[in-house]
């Protein structure tokens, strides 16, 4: 931290002189353009000393910050291991992203001693939030680099899993009084670590940060007290959670509320919620979107409206046919298999067609009748058997009510109510 | 003189096909040139000892790359060629502390001007460096250091002057801001994942080779056909293992064994015994995915589905190890099937999601994914078509799972019809051979007290029928605990 580095040693004065965290988490942010510089100020065998003694200089400015030693030796460490990963970066035509991740890793763990140990307050958790948010960046890379040489290996990003596993936990335990808690840090370190947890593939870690959290929910600050960016992205990730547990109903509260709460400009995201709050409502509610809510987000439109479409009009073939065209994507995301649900919608409806056709007789409608429609539907002849399959079906789930007669071939609705929630 | 752990840990090198020296020899002699035309008469064992470079040297020669401008970097590998030779030359690099050896001259980078303005009196504590300091001074001037000067001189003068007042502006407009959403795209952007090699990554390239593993497989020396699966808990012994051509003639005694003798334990025995033959030599070819799969179809066949599932994981490493050989869709296929078995959606999910375009054609795999899609739509009529239809050994997987579809399939029925619905056609729709095998499982089920045989006086005389309303209570009830046995859930 030579002096031509002014603005490094600045931002940290002026940060800890205003208590602005931002400033203070954005000295190690690895898009800084000054890095290829702080690479270059110094040398592995010399950086300690000199970021330490930028350290004193800046803390001793004014009004000293920072009053005991070990205060700025963490500092020191933070630095040293921010100048490792920057040299890291900067210094080699090709990039060692395992050295990276070592840097980053050291410079996170040091970051997390300093609220353990050297009292750092809940205007630095920017910092906290910084140093994970590279972390797992870092990680990702250094894991693709190895994937690259042929490695099947997600072993680094494992690792900062557990280390930003380490960061909620002083953040959840904090014990001061809540305006000097490290708890409103939580949320913020929880949705790094679903997105970690996610891309590892271990979505039932997710869950056990859940529980931890409803142990300690009583202390816990309202969610609605945190920022709002934070309680979206968690809302999102609990609904998607409850959603690949098949909790459908839960999923649905979590996933409206992120909605709603989610910034209007912030199309990405407002996307992502509907991904799944749409095959969702489907189920819960057999609600399907409308062309207007879809509008804004043409990729969404283009695989969902179809498909709204033919649930609407009890067009089978059609559907299996534009779930198939999305199935990749579908499947990508994880809906697929939900998706595939909404062919019961799609039967209901046509069989509530025929219904409708039949008039005055039709509480007793032959299954010839539905036959013909689900033949037609689907553009393939369809057994008498398979579509007497259908209705039972229908019939246990509670779309329809009525029986069938088999000796009588004969299909027996219920006079009021017979297709429940679709208005006959 | 240390010998360096590895070397008296080791086991005998005449047990490692492909031992490293010979490719670290290579890659030493282009770099370090000199060293091997004057080694090149020594003894082999010198030769081999000193391949081994100390972790401390690695860490200096990484140190010497560190802080090396550009333009020496050619006179400081021939510094740095001269210094690791003479090392090795008097025998010195395992006692030399390299962690504070002088770097090479040409390998310092000057110390930037304004570090003369820096503050503190802490220069002597510079030990290593302080010697080098000013070598090279006049020519080896980075350009960044220049940059810097240009570039920055202004702002930092007039942020020395009042930093306080004009950092909220800073704040918004220099680099210390919100990064903005997309600073991850920006440094995939920066740090591309494919950039040029260097002197540097060539020394990595001689590291990382020097670091892989020395551990090679052993050869084993058994001649015996037989073996009885014993669990291994130390390092297994030659002595005791069987080498390639005996296991592929204990494979044939075994095919031929089970075609006689039928006799599943013994069977069973031998496989995981073969299996771990093959597992602590380290062979993974053709003749081990043949293994694997025989196995597993013989478990299939006989409903171990926890050997078959050892073998399937087991398949699926080989499998995308590319080597060739083998049924991977016919296994793909099964796989899909034990998903079904035990209700794993999400595991469907990603099986579903590597599925390629080849094998959507392939017929076993059409049939399990049409067995997933009936399963998923509660198609009944359709799932039983399929199970007396299964290709390979999918019947068998099928068997696992054909009783608790038989039981929602039973309880959806007794929902629907009334009044009853007639015995034979339960037979026909749920996939049973005949009238027989259908009580069979009714009596199993204890359902048996719902089905009447009608006396009426019409001609459907001494039909048997089921009383689907009177069942459905009993069969509904049977139907959830077979199912929370795999623990399915979110039924909509």
């Amino acid at each position: 931290m030579s002096n031509h580095l002014a603005r490094y040693r600045r931002a940290w004065r002026v940060a800890y002189a205003s208590e602005n965290g931002k400033l203070l988490a954005s000295t190690l942010s690895l898009t800084n353009t000054d890095l290829e510089e702080f690479a270059y100020s110094t040398n592995s065998s010399r950086v300690a000393e000199d970021v330490l003694r930028a350290l004193e200089y800046e803390n001793s400015a004014a009004r000293p910050k920072i009053t005991n030693k070990a205060g700025l030796e963490v500092w020191t460490e933070v630095y040293v291991a921010f100048w490792k990963v920057a040299q890291a970066l900067e210094r080699h035509d090709e990039v060692e992203w395992g050295v990276v991740f070592a840097g980053m890793k050291d410079l996170t763990q040091a970051v997390i001693r300093g609220f353990q140990n050297s009292g750092w307050e809940v205007w630095q958790l920017e910092v906290l939030y910084t140093a994970c948010k590279y972390l797992r960046y870092v990680a990702i890379r250094a894991d693709e680099a190895k994937r690259a040489a042929g490695e099947d290996t997600w072993k680094q990003l494992e690792e900062a899993a557990r280390i930003i596993n380490r960061a909620f936990n002083v953040c959840l335990n904090d014990r001061a009084e809540l305006g000097q808690s490290r708890k409103w840090g939580t949320y913020n370190i929880i949705n790094l670590l679903f997105k970690t947890y996610f891309k590892l593939n271990a979505i039932t870690l997710s869950k056990n940060i859940l529980k931890a959290l409803v142990a300690n929910t009583t202390e816990m600050p309202d969610l609605l007290d945190f920022r709002t960016s934070d309680v979206v992205t968690f809302k999102y990730y609990c609904g998607v959670i409850a959603f690949l547990d098949e909790d459908y109903f839960k999923a649905e509260e979590h996933l409206d509320m992120a909605y709603r709460l989610c910034h209007k400009a912030a199309q990405k995201n407002k996307e992502l919620i509907l991904t799944y709050l749409i095959p969702t409502k489907l189920l819960t509610r057999r609600q399907l979107p409308t062309a207007a809510l879809l509008k804004p987000y043409p990729s969404l439109e283009a695989l969902f409206l179809p498909l709204a479409k033919c649930i609407k009009a009890g067009n089978i073939r059609e559907y299996d046919e534009h779930l198939a065209k999305g199935e990749d994507w579908f499947v990508k995301k994880r809906i697929f298999l939900t998706l595939e649900r909404g062919r019961d919608i799609t039967l209901r409806n046509l069989f509530r067609k025929v219904y409708l056709a039949a008039g005055e007789s039709r509480t007793r409608i032959p299954v010839d009748h539905f036959r013909a429609a689900v033949s037609w539907k689907s553009g393939v002849d369809v057994e008498a058997e398979e579509v007497e399959c259908f209705l039972a079906n229908m019939m246990y789930k509670g779309y329809v009510k009525g029986y069938i007669s088999r000796e009588r071939g004969m299909v027996v609705l219920s006079g009021s109510n017979a297709f429940p929630g679709t208005g006959v | 003189m240390a010998a360096p752990p590895w070397r008296t840990t080791g086991g005998t090198a005449v047990q490692r096909p492909g031992f490293h020296s010979v490719t670290i020899k290579k890659t030493l002699g282009s770099n370090i040139a000199v060293a091997s035309n004057r080694t090149a008469s020594q003894t082999p064992t010198q030769a081999s000892r000193r391949t081994q470079f100390p972790d401390a040297l690695k860490a200096y020669v990484a140190r010497t790359f560190e802080d090396c401008p550009t333009e020496t970097k050619a006179e400081v590998e021939v510094a740095l060629k001269k210094i690791i030779t003479e090392a090795f030359e008097n025998e010195s690099v395992w006692t030399i502390d390299w962690a504070t050896y002088p770097l090479p001259s040409a390998a310092r980078r000057p110390a930037p001007d304004s570090d003369k303005m820096d503050i503190s009196s802490g220069d002597e504590a510079i030990p290593v460096s302080n010697k080098f300091h000013k070598v090279g001074n006049g020519n080896n001037k980075r350009k960044l250091g220049s940059r810097n000067q240009s570039d920055h001189a202004v702002p930092d003068r007039e942020a020395n002057l009042r930093p306080d007042k004009r950092s909220k502006k800073q704040n918004n407009s220099s680099d210390y801001s919100y990064e903005g959403p997309d600073a991850f795209k920006r440094l995939d952007r920066k740090y591309k994942k494919h950039q040029s090699k260097n002197v540097f990554s060539q020394y990595n390239a001689m590291h990382s080779a020097l670091d892989s593993p020395g551990f090679a497989p052993i050869v084993g020396k058994a001649t015996k056909l037989e073996k009885r699966y014993l669990r291994l808990t130390s390092a297994p012994d030659p002595e005791t293992v069987r080498p390639l051509p005996v296991l592929e003639k204990t494979l044939e005694l075994l095919k031929s064994k089970w075609k006689a003798e039928n006799n599943y334990s013994y069977i069973c025995d031998q496989f995981k015994s073969l299996r771990q033959d093959l597992t602590v030599q380290h062979i993974k070819n053709e003749f081990t995915i043949n293994v694997y799969e025989i196995h597993a179809r013989i478990a299939l066949e006989k409903g171990d589905l926890g050997e078959y599932n050892q073998c399937q994981s087991q398949l699926a490493n080989l499998y995308s190890d590319g080597i060739l050989g083998g049924h991977p869709h016919e296994f793909k296929a099964y796989r899909i099937l034990y998903l079904l078995h035990t209700c794993n959606r999400s595991n469907m999910n990603d099986i579903l999601a590597s599925l390629t375009s080849a094998e959507k054609q392939d017929r076993a795999i059409l049939h399990a994914l049409a067995v997933r899609g009936a399963v998923a739509s509660g198609n009944f009529h359709r799932f039983f078509r399929l199970y007396l239809d299964a290709p390979n050994m999918g019947g068998y997987l099928m068997d696992s799972f054909i009783d608790r579809e038989r039981l929602a399939a039973l309880a959806t029925i007794c929902k629907s019809y009334r009044p009853e619905i007639a015995f034979r056609h339960i037979t026909e729709e749920l996939g049973f051979e005949n009238d027989s095998e259908c009580e069979a499982f009714f009596v199993k089920q204890n359902f048996s007290d719902f089905v009447k045989t009608k006396d009426t006086n019409d001609d459907s005389k001494g039909k048997t029928v089921l009383e689907t309303q009177r069942a459905y209570a009993t069969i509904e009830a049977a139907k959830s605990a077979a199912f929370k046995r795999v623990d399915i859930k979110g039924q909509i």
